[in-house]
């Protein structure tokens, strides 16, 4: 062959050989979830793609290229004991070493290992309370653990010897949380290394989102996970009362084997289903996610037909039910969708083919995220009008947002996760469910999520910042109020300060620009800034760094006649030629500093708004006119959720006394009903 | 003295007769209740009256800002009030006690019983009742505290179950054995109160065990008229809440206290129903027969309820002398 005929044929074979793939592997990413055996055969052949790489794999999201930068391949073979509620298994690792310098030692979390007695998650929760406080009824054999059984480093041999349990964050000796392996051989940036690790998780009884209840089970934080090497360090926490979770992106190819009874939900998606004598294995793929998780029981109901038309391709929803709330699977994915179409018309698009949703068999394992699998809420008993299970499934699909893909250090920040939630999820319901009525529309008495979110914040409001690692706060309720309800509040004031749309573009800025990253808090704080064009500094110093509460109070309004000692005389008759001065005066209670809106209205129907700074302790508007103050009003047009009280933004100058007489009417009843409740019973 | 009657249409018509007694009892109920909450309706209308936010608990029941304003120092705690509101429907219940000796006295009169013989029945059996009140307190007590250890242990075997649908299945069955168990000591020591008033007896114990072994005796009859009656209140409550849920406006104040205790007066009557099916049976079956022997006129203790003796009639204009 001539060279030159050479020189054209090789360019072309190569065009069309690519093309081919290229067309192979976009047949794969469109391929729907039930074409099970050709999927898995397309899976099997990237994933050994080597030992040392990360597979480039895209057969879990609806992109024909990853859409994070991965550094973790997690490979686990797990069979799960139903009775013993035990998984023993094996974990390959690759990671990649992107850091920029050589690493010599990984740190891994032991999740499970925070449900013994001594350990910092169950200490912390005994002292500063915690949502599950079921391990204080627990016998010796009911603790969780999580026991490494070797672990060998490819190239530098079994390291089982070397590893160490430590405890960087409080040096409680009895915390088994974290291990660390120091290698011989440091890892060169760049490089990969590869983990090979036998471990046992033992579940407890259902415990912080994780564990068995009676033949359900929910595998959350089961397996080995490395910490994040993040600003120039491992970041690598306990688990403590209060705290989530943080990893890195990646690929995971999970094998799951069951007793052959269970129907399973997980991460991902599933590409592989084989049954032995009497287990079934299951084989799970998922891209671009930093955890996986997984949920076995013999009784779910499961409705799966049900597709999302997503912006990057058909999103599988796949709902597993208890037989019992099996009315309720119409509820659960109708929020579900809704849920979906709001963040993708709000944020941005979700780019995996599958997000499952499970209703768990406990309390405790409700409410849940895990990428591309939530755990939902809800009892035998829910009224159409009590809006529980919408109000977490929206929150739990959420968290695929503001977790599941930007990835934010949820020991940390964990107001970055669940406080940005929050407010989407106000903003979500408030639009799905209506302002007053998104958590109750029940036989006239209604409660909406803004209400809600504020009360949690207000009675905790001068004890934490919200700029606080998870594991600083006062208590639970600190934790919660401050981390939830005050940043749901403080992003919707911030919408009050630069307008609803900017805020609207903001949000949906930082969620393009940091899905599948870790950002920091200034990344999200910038973004704000960036997208509307202002100095937000004075605002966040004060509602993110600080503890500042914001309390604007109407002291008095009052209204005399200027010829007072004429009225006087004429029996103080009003005349419309009256002049009056009036007064407002306005105090600032709490140390929050913020610029307020008042309007002044007047009986004659006239309408004045003042501007005040804030600046002084308290201010005072004087008027000269032929009318009477009727009212003065803080922040008339609602813009400001952080106030601590709202009830003192406004004073009328006449007396109302209808609210405190209907409450008073309720307070009548039910002592009169007690009364007689009593003497029914006890004479 | 319908001695025939059926136990709930004897009962209505003694009820149906003295309806002032609820009248009265629904009076004191409320003037308790309204002293009861002198002091929550003062912190809220301190809070409320001069502030705009208030209107949002005028146009419905916004648990939200509901759950807000307790949550707010300034509105000061509520404790007081609710200890206040405890205090008064307590007195109530004291109240029932001393009262319901006269009830009982005139639900058995064939008349209208004058106040000086309500209160002297109430007087006379004071101490009896307030006995009465602690054994029956005893009684319920042990066999309260009994049934509710019993439904815990049967809800923790429930919980265990993979059936969901168990725990409540469990919880609803066991409160609606606790419900007859109670209903039936009810039932015992409201014949006992009836015996005690109506047979003037002095010995409690006495009435204890004429009213347990009735009830024994009776219990199926007794308890339905009792299980009819507290489904009667039931009925009541709910149609007043529905009423007042989807019929009153939410800022209408004055319909809704309206309605809200025109409930509560229809509420009594079930009770006092109930008393009146107590009087029923003791007038038709625990009442001591007069025993008349032939020639032997055997002394019978006076009945405690004695019909005023008829007053002389003195007629206007003197007798005219009879002429033989």
């Amino acid at each position: 062959m001539k060279i030159r005929w050479m020189i054209l044929f090789f360019p072309v074979v190569s065009v069309v050989m690519l093309s081919l793939l290229v067309q192979q592997h976009a047949a794969r990413a469109a391929a729907p979830q039930g074409a099970l055996a050709a999927a898995s055969v397309a899976s099997a052949a990237s994933i050994t793609s080597g030992p040392q790489a990360i597979p480039d794999t895209t057969l879990a999201i609806n992109s024909a290229t990853p859409m994070s930068q991965r550094v973790v391949h997690y490979e686990i073979d797990a069979k799960y004991d139903a009775t013993k509620h035990t998984v023993d298994a094996t974990e390959v690792l690759t990671y990649h070493n992107l850091t920029g310098q050589a690493l010599d030692h990984f740190p891994f979390h032991l999740y499970q290992n925070a449900f013994q007695p001594n350990a910092t998650w169950v200490r912390e929760t005994k002292v500063e309370g915690g949502r599950d406080v079921s391990y204080e009824k627990w016998e010796d054999k009911d603790y969780g653990s999580e026991e490494i059984k070797s672990l060998e480093v490819v190239g530098q041999g079994d390291l089982t010897s070397k590893v160490q349990y430590i405890q960087p964050d409080d040096g409680n000796k009895d915390d088994k949380t974290v291990v660390d392996v120091h290698l011989p051989k440091p890892i060169a940036p760049g490089e990969y290394v590869q983990f090979k690790i036998a471990f046992q998780t033992k579940f407890p009884e259902t415990q912080a989102r994780s564990g068995w209840k009676h033949d359900f089970v929910l595998g959350g934080q089961w397996f080995p996970k490395v910490g994040v090497f993040w600003h120039g360090a491992w970041n690598c926490h306990q688990y403590h009362a209060f705290t989530e979770f943080f990893a890195d992106f990646g690929v995971f190819d999970v094998k799951l084997t069951v007793p052959k009874n269970e129907i399973v939900g997980a991460s991902g998606v599933l590409i592989d289903q084989k049954d032995s004598d009497n287990a079934r294995t299951f084989t799970y793929h998922g891209d671009d996610i930093h955890d996986f998780a997984w949920t076995a029981s013999p009784r779910y109901k499961v409705k799966e037909d049900g597709v999302f038309q997503g912006q990057m391709g058909p999103v599988q929803m796949r709902i597993l039910m208890q037989p019992a709330h099996w009315s309720q699977v119409g509820r659960h994915e109708k929020i579900l969708r809704e849920s979906l179409e709001h963040f993708e018309s709000w944020y941005g698009p979700y780019p995996y083919k599958t997000i499952t949703l499970v209703d768990p068999e406990s309390a405790e394992a409700g409410g849940m995220e895990y990428p591309t699998f939530i755990t939902g809420d809800t009892s035998w008993f829910m009224p159409e009008g009590l809006k529980l299970p919408e109000l977490v499934i929206e929150h739990e699909f959420g968290h695929q947002y503001w977790y599941g893909m930007v990835a934010t250090n949820e020991f940390e920040d964990a107001w970055m996760d669940e406080g940005i939630n929050s407010y989407s999820e106000v903003k979500v319901l408030d639009s799905i469910l209506g302002k007053r009525t998104s958590i109750l529309n029940l036989a006239g008495a209604t409660v909406g999520e803004r209400e809600m979110q504020r009360g949690s914040y207000a009675s905790v409001a001068d004890l934490d910042p919200i700029a606080q690692k998870a594991y600083d706060y006062y208590n639970n309720s600190s934790y919660a109020g401050i981390t939830y309800g005050k940043t749901a509040s403080v992003l919707l004031t911030l919408e009050g300060i630069i307008g609803e749309d900017v805020m609207a573009k903001a949000m949906r800025t930082y969620f393009m620009r940091y899905r599948f990253t870790h950002p920091t808090k200034e990344d999200s704080l910038k973004t704000i800034e960036e997208v509307s064009g202002q100095n937000l500094r004075w605002y966040f110093d004060q509602a993110i760094y600080g503890s500042q509460v914001m309390d604007y109070k109407v002291l008095k309004a009052e209204s005399f006649p200027v010829n007072w000692y004429e009225e006087k005389k004429s029996a103080s008759q009003k005349d419309k030629n009256t002049v009056y001065r009036s007064y407002v005066w306005l105090q600032r209670k709490g140390d929050f500093v913020m610029p307020v809106e008042v309007e002044i209205k007047f009986d004659n129907g006239e309408k004045v708004r003042e501007h005040w700074d804030g600046a002084s302790r308290w201010t005072k508007f004087t008027y000269e006119k032929k009318a009477k103050i009727e009212s003065a009003d803080i922040d008339p047009d609602h813009k400001i959720q952080i106030d601590r009280n709202d009830f003192n933004n406004s004073y009328r100058a006449e007396a109302y006394g209808r609210p405190a007489r209907k409450l008073t009417n309720y307070w009548v009843f039910m002592t009169q009903w007690l009364g007689q409740a009593l003497a029914w019973w006890a004479v | 003295m319908a001695d025939h009657q059926g136990l709930l249409s004897g009962g209505w018509d003694r009820v149906g007769r003295n309806k002032r007694y609820i009248i009265w009892f629904y009076l004191l109920n409320l003037a308790l209740a309204c002293l009861g909450a002198a002091s929550f309706n003062n912190q809220a209308h301190d809070f409320l009256d001069h502030s705009l936010r208030s209107e949002r608990l005028v146009h419905s029941l916004d648990v939200g800002v509901l759950i807000e304003m307790f949550a707010q120092p300034e509105f000061g705690p509520t404790h007081a009030s609710r200890i206040a509101g405890l205090h008064f429907a307590f007195l109530f219940f004291i109240a029932t006690a001393l009262f319901l000796p006269g009830v009982l006295q005139g639900y058995a009169s064939t008349y209208r019983l004058p106040r000086e013989d309500f209160f002297r029945a109430c007087g006379r059996n004071l101490w009896r009742f307030i006995r009465l009140m602690i054994v029956a307190g005893i009684v319920m007590g042990i066999v309260a505290a009994a049934l509710f250890g019993l439904h815990g242990v049967l809800e923790k075997k429930a919980a265990e179950s993979t059936n969901e649908l168990l725990l409540p299945e469990v919880q609803f069955a066991g409160l609606a054995v606790i419900f007859l168990v109670m209903a039936a000591l009810r039932i015992w020591f409201d014949l006992a109160q009836a015996d005690v008033v109506l047979s003037d007896q002095r010995a409690v114990r006495k009435s204890i065990g004429a009213g347990f072994r009735h009830t024994w005796r009776n219990l199926g009859r007794l308890l339905a008229s009792y299980v009819v009656t507290t489904i009667v209140a039931a009925i009541v409550l709910m149609a007043g809440l529905f009423v007042w849920i989807k019929f009153v406006p939410p800022s209408s104040v004055l319909s809704a206290i309206i309605v809200s205790q025109l409930t509560l007066l229809l509420l009594l009557i079930p009770r006092f129903w109930q008393r009146g099916v107590a009087v029923t049976y003791y007038l038709q079956n625990m009442v001591a027969p007069i025993a008349v022997e032939s020639f032997t006129p055997v002394p019978v203790a006076l009945p405690v309820v004695n019909e005023p003796a008829p007053a002389p009639v003195i007629p206007s204009v003197p007798p005219e002398p009879q002429v033989s």
